[in-house]
């Protein structure tokens, strides 16, 4: 592509036009690269365990239900999230009791060397797979040839991404899209950019090598996308034979 | 676009997605950054990404308030749970208790070494 034939001074100013090129590709990929990464919330949900923390667990492991409560209270929020984004929420209510009543069963085994909310991503995570233990045995989605791509929104949603991004249509299409990640991946997926845990965490959650957390993660976006540009052309498909039809009956 | 295949599109996929997602370095991602430099589709493809993942963080950033029943029906839970348990050990100590009065007053309990009797409750 960059490959110029010509007198020494065109050669030269060809090189320098396509190392400029090339140099403003990558500083416009680092910029979207480094916005992306702003709008993760790192670090916010996965403090260590706080003082605070640390006696109500302790307390709670002594059979104490008012400590016990207090946690639940706390944290009940998390819980119901991640199993909201793995089960969807017709099985998240149940997943989330599920998960408490094994929280308050084996709290006495906590013994602090992970933070609270490790653990508790944890027995989540496990809750979750068990609940769709089913889905790894069900027959791979074919995707279509060639490379996904997600069409820009014509009403303005590149200026404002993130509030195109919580657009009900587009929040429909990135559920429906995450059922059809394979559910170690999906977990990965969604502890790695919907919780924005770091890959230690990832993998010390799902009880996994940090490689097998990177490649989970890395197959998981990948199915990810090709679903989300199926779900893409499916709606935008639905919505053109609906004009269509409606121009009919017009 | 140039025919690949499966195997290749899906480690370009995944080589690509790790880049926009800021996890290359070295090597792989000067690769990467050729990649979507040269190829159309390729550019297409990051940009892509990058939007999928925009919407994942933005939807991962939403407050979820768990519904009030679950907090209800895990506390009553741990409350029933937490009074069985405290059932279970007063009604056990009471029955240790009444065993070892009815072994006593049936005159049962063996004399201890030292020639003195024990009583329920402990050895006086």
């Amino acid at each position: 592509m960059c490959d110029s034939r010509g007198p020494v001074g065109v050669t030269q100013k060809l090189e320098q036009a396509c190392l400029g090129a090339l140099g403003s590709v990558i500083v416009l990929s680092y910029g979207i690269v480094g916005w992306v990464s702003d709008l993760r919330p790192r670090g916010e949900r996965t403090s260590s365990v706080n003082a605070g923390d640390r006696i109500l667990v302790a307390r709670a492991s002594r059979g104490d239900v008012e400590a016990f409560t207090k946690l639940v209270r706390a944290n009940s929020s998390l819980v119901y999230r991640v199993a909201l984004r793995m089960l969807g929420p017709e099985d998240a209510q149940d997943a989330s009791q599920e998960v408490w009543v094994r929280v308050w069963r084996n709290i006495g085994g906590f013994k602090g060397e992970s933070a609270f909310s490790t653990w508790l991503y944890r027995i989540t995570m496990n809750t979750c797979l068990s609940a769709r233990e089913r889905e790894s045995r069900r027959t791979a989605r074919e995707y279509a040839e060639g490379m996904p791509y997600l069409l820009a929104e014509p009403s303005g949603g590149e200026a404002d991404p993130e509030a195109a991004a919580l657009d009900a249509e587009r929040r429909e299409e990135i559920e429906a899209a995450l059922k059809y990640v394979r559910t170690e991946h999906r977990a990965a997926l969604v502890l790695r950019h919907m919780e924005g845990l770091s890959y230690a965490e990832i993998a010390e959650v799902l009880e996994v090598p940090d490689g097998t957390a990177k490649g989970w993660v890395s197959r998981g976006r990948a199915t990810m996308l090709l679903a989300l540009a199926e779900e893409n052309d499916k709606r935008r498909e639905r919505r053109r034979s609906g004009g269509t039809a409606g121009e009919a009956v017009g | 676009m140039t025919p690949v295949d499966e195997r290749e599109r899906w480690e370009v996929l995944e080589l690509i997605g790790a880049c926009v997602a800021n996890e290359l370095e070295g090597e792989r991602a000067r690769e990467a950054e050729r990649l979507i430099f040269e190829n159309p589709d390729y550019r297409r493809v990051a940009e892509s990404y990058s939007r999928m993942l925009v919407m994942l963080s933005a939807l991962g950033a939403e407050e979820v308030e768990a519904p009030e029943e679950i907090v209800s029906y895990v506390v009553r839970r741990a409350y029933y749970s937490a009074f069985l348990r405290q059932a279970e050990t007063f009604l056990g100590a009471l029955g240790r208790s009444y065993l070892d009065a009815f072994v006593y007053y049936l005159g049962l309990r063996p004399r201890d070494v030292s020639g003195r009797e024990s009583y329920g409750g402990g050895r006086i």
